[in-house]
């Protein structure tokens, strides 16, 4: 029995008399008491993730921490030491195979210092954090944020350190839910655009890094980053649900745009304490993943962890902690468990069988449902098709058209109508390239070939993916990480071709790709894709 | 289509064969090199060109960017063949190295020159090397410096398709050529005024050139800088992960 068990924060109707939040909200207080160079404070530990205060990140406007609207009251001195800063700050690992460890370790380390505060107030040696599992509850019914998250005030009428002023919510107005299949049923949102919706469908991959025919690229936890510091992608799992949530919870309304909430930026991120209990649940359910018979990487590149930087947190003992993704794979062995441990409802992938039959090849999908093979490897990925120039994304929808080359195109063709023979289609995706700007509070839902006057709501079909902006500004920055590259979403648009195909429509000169945000873009919006290509993979 | 280690693997062997075979060569002929055939005290500068035709010290000047300046390109290439179609991808990365040489060349007029005037006013002397050499490490410092080398690491969308496809190309090798030349120079021109141990000094140029390029952008400010990524991975690979003892799970 593991000592400290992560427990759902829904737990007592998910408000303060529940014991996990209660002494969580206590312990943050203590936090945010203390001063922004203590590396034991609340703004320390959300720097460690990201921030906007130091000389190098500092901004003019919002994000930067001294526009921060209270509460939390965010100080913006006096700033650690250099060296402390170049130790611990702006460490997160994003668009990488590293996030999930490297989360793990972050919540532990705020965890291990919280428990430390929370047992100086009288609270218990085995507290840990709460997780909250929008996908939880009767009917998927937990969609929404704890109710303690919302009250202003404690028990004892001091002021609630878990409520935050800039969270604002799907809809725009402070009420903070999740887009979840549930979620959504309940909102139905803006009609004439496109809530990219948030789900768990990515727990039914089975590869960690790389892609077959059931775990579209680049894997579930993320891509292997080494020395490359391409534009970055997200692993499935951190794309979604991961980024939409952030986005989501953090968000804008009508009235604060071009305000966004804490939570949708990696640098304001870690003030919001709502942040930990997403992470809590996407720890768990990378832990769920697992426990499936999922394998972690065994490359020693990812075992040992980045060679650019180590993962170091303060420990509670005053030393730095510094830690690899090879202690952390395993949360058995970290003394951690959850009180939800097993599998979400998942849906199956719809898998090769059902997309064999969808084109025409009965007995090949038969015979693949009978006796299902180890998922194919690619043998082939190649350029099929390219946009001529950027695409600046506003008001209701950006268009773009994608040329495809007629060679490639006749090859993915000749396979599709081959199916019957050699049961291997190929597999198409779509790449929207290097997307840079500086509102990362939006999710824009990426369709091809949409007809003229469709509904976006009721187009499901011609949807290729949702992606979340979370991280779009610091991936810009010219002297950023990733160099200004931006970011950069691949998205599996097999069925989307399959359907085309179908229709004869696929084999023309070039497809129409639409990007609907998920709600009007504030005028100023900045946000701008790079390129939106077209690969194909053959089997 | 994004990274992968395999594909990775492959270009990146390709290209140090390639800067392998320069540097071969370069060692087998020592004349290769422009600096150690220079000997002009006194001489004129009809024939100080007599002696080193522009066309052999262009040639050696090329052959040294191959050895030192490929594998630094491996990340740009990489990014030119995943964004182009398969076969265009040779052509496009000519085109690529063609707009990168291009800049190096124009730059090593100016180098070439300095060498020769070096080694013609003041043969065997180590003054213009000191003088270059500390220049070389104030720069190396310098959040200038820091500035060049996050460009190098930035790669811009390419188009796809007929001219625009070569000219993106183009003009990818020749941004990449200038801030590269912007973030070397100074490096680049050391070993050249060295009156002696110039083959010694470019290959540790190379070295500090190529693994500068490891480490990841960062803002530009005032730091030592070089080694910091490839000291970390060679101690990963020696000794391992250093482990702590207590994980942070108890309150202490
Ligand atoms: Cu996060």
């Amino acid at each position: 029995m593991a000592t400290y068990t992560r427990n759902n924060a829904w737990n007592k109707g998910g408000n303060l008399t529940n014991p996990d939040l209660l002494w969580y909200a206590k312990g943050v207080g203590k936090m945010m008491s203390r001063a922004l160079n203590d590396p034991a404070s609340w703004w320390f530990y959300a720097a460690i993730h990201g921030e906007y205060v130091t000389p190098a990140n500092i901004q003019p406007a919002f994000p930067g921490w001294k526009f921060i609207k209270a509460p939390p009251t965010v100080p913006t001195s006096p700033l650690p030491t250099k060296a402390a800063q170049d130790l611990y700050w702006n460490q997160c690992q994003h668009q990488s195979w590293f996030f999930p460890p490297w989360h793990r370790g972050y919540l532990m380390a705020l965890e291990a210092q919280l428990r430390q505060d929370i047992v100086s107030l009288g609270g218990p040696a085995t507290w840990a954090l709460p997780y909250w599992n929008y996908f939880g509850g009767t009917n998927g019914s937990q969609y929404q944020m704890p109710p303690a998250f919302a009250a202003k005030k404690l028990p004892d009428n001091s002021p609630n350190p878990l409520f935050v002023n800039m969270r604002y919510g799907p809809d725009g107005n402070g009420n903070i839910f999740i887009p979840t299949p549930a979620g959504e049923a309940a909102h139905p949102g803006d009609p004439n655009f496109s809530r990219g919706q948030v789900n768990a469908n990515y727990m039914s991959n089975d590869l960690y890094t790389g892609h077959d025919q059931v775990t579209k690229l680049p894997g579930f936890g993320g891509p292997e980053t080494l020395f490359h510091h391409g534009g970055g992608t997200s692993g499935n799992w951190e794309g979604n649900p991961h980024n939409l949530v952030h986005v989501y919870v953090g968000y804008y309304g009508a009235v604060t745009a071009p305000l966004y909430g804490l939570m949708s930026d990696p640098g304001t991120a870690g003030l919001d304490p709502i942040f930990y209990l997403h992470h809590a649940n996407i720890d768990r359910m990378w832990a769920i993943w697992n426990a499936n018979g999922n394998a972690n990487p065994t490359k020693s590149g990812w075992l040992k962890g980045p060679t650019t930087r180590k993962f170091v947190m303060p420990g509670t003992n005053g030393q730095p902690w510094y830690y690899t993704p090879d202690q952390m794979k395993d949360l058995a062995k970290l003394n951690y468990s959850y009180q939800e441990l097993k599998s979400p409802p998942a849906p199956k992938a719809a898998g090769l069988p059902k997309r064999l039959a969808l084109l025409g090849a009965k007995d090949a999908a038969a015979a693949a449902k009978k006796a299902p093979a180890t998922p194919a490897k690619p043998k082939v990925t190649e350029l099929l098709g390219a946009s001529a120039r950027p695409l600046k994304i506003s008001g209701r929808v950006s268009k773009a058209a994608v040329k495809l080359d007629a060679g490639v195109r006749r090859k993915t063709t000749r396979s599709l109508a081959m199916a019957a023979k050699t049961a291997a289609p190929d597999n198409v995706y779509i790449k929207v390239e290097n997307v840079r700007g500086t509102f990362d509070a939006t999710v824009l839902s990426v369709y091809l070939d949409l007809p003229e006057g469709a509904k976006p709501g009721e187009s499901r079909q011609y949807l290729a993916g949702n992606i979340a902006l979370f991280g779009l500004r610091r991936a810009s920055m010219k002297d950023g990480q990733h160099a200004g590259e931006g970011l950069t979403f691949i998205l599996d648009a097999t069925p989307v071709i399959d359907q085309l195909h179908l229709k004869n429509e696929f084999d023309v000169e070039s497809l129409q790709v639409s990007v609907i945000p998920a709600d009007p873009l504030p005028e100023n919006a900045d946000i701008t894709v790079g390129r939106i290509s077209i690969y194909r993979e053959g089997f | 289509m994004i990274y992968n280690a395999e594909d990775w693997a492959r270009l990146r062997n390709a290209v140090f064969a390639v800067s392998l075979v320069a540097w071969v060569v370069i060692l087998l002929e020592p004349r290769a090199s422009a600096c150690c055939a220079v000997n002009a005290a006194g001489v004129s500068w009809t024939v100080l060109l007599a002696a080193h035709p522009p066309a052999s010290l262009a040639g050696n000047w090329a052959l040294m960017l191959i050895a030192m300046m490929a594998p630094m390109l491996v990340a740009p290439i990489y990014h030119i063949r995943i964004s182009s179609f398969a076969r265009r991808r040779a052509r496009s990365t000519m085109l690529f190295a063609a707009g990168y040489g291009t800049v190096w060349m124009v730059a090593g007029i100016v180098i070439v020159a300095v060498e020769l005037i070096a080694a013609w006013r003041m043969p065997g002397s180590y003054l213009p090397a000191t003088i270059v050499g500390l220049t070389a490490v104030l720069w190396q410092a310098s959040p200038f410096k820091q500035r060049c080398l996050n460009r190098c690491h930035s790669h811009r969308p390419l188009a796809a398709f007929g001219f625009a496809a070569d000219l993106d190309v183009f003009r990818f090798g020749l941004e990449q050529g200038l801030w590269c030349t912007a973030s070397c120079w100074a490096a680049m021109l050391f070993p050249m005024l060295l009156p002696e141990a110039h083959f010694t000094a470019m290959a540790a140029v190379a070295i500090l050139m190529f693994c500068e390029r490891l480490d990841p952008p960062r803002e530009p400010r005032w730091r030592w800088r070089g080694f910091g990524t490839a000291a970390r991975s060679l101690s990963l690979r020696l000794r391992g992960p250093q482990r702590d003892p207590a994980p942070l799970t108890a309150v202490s």
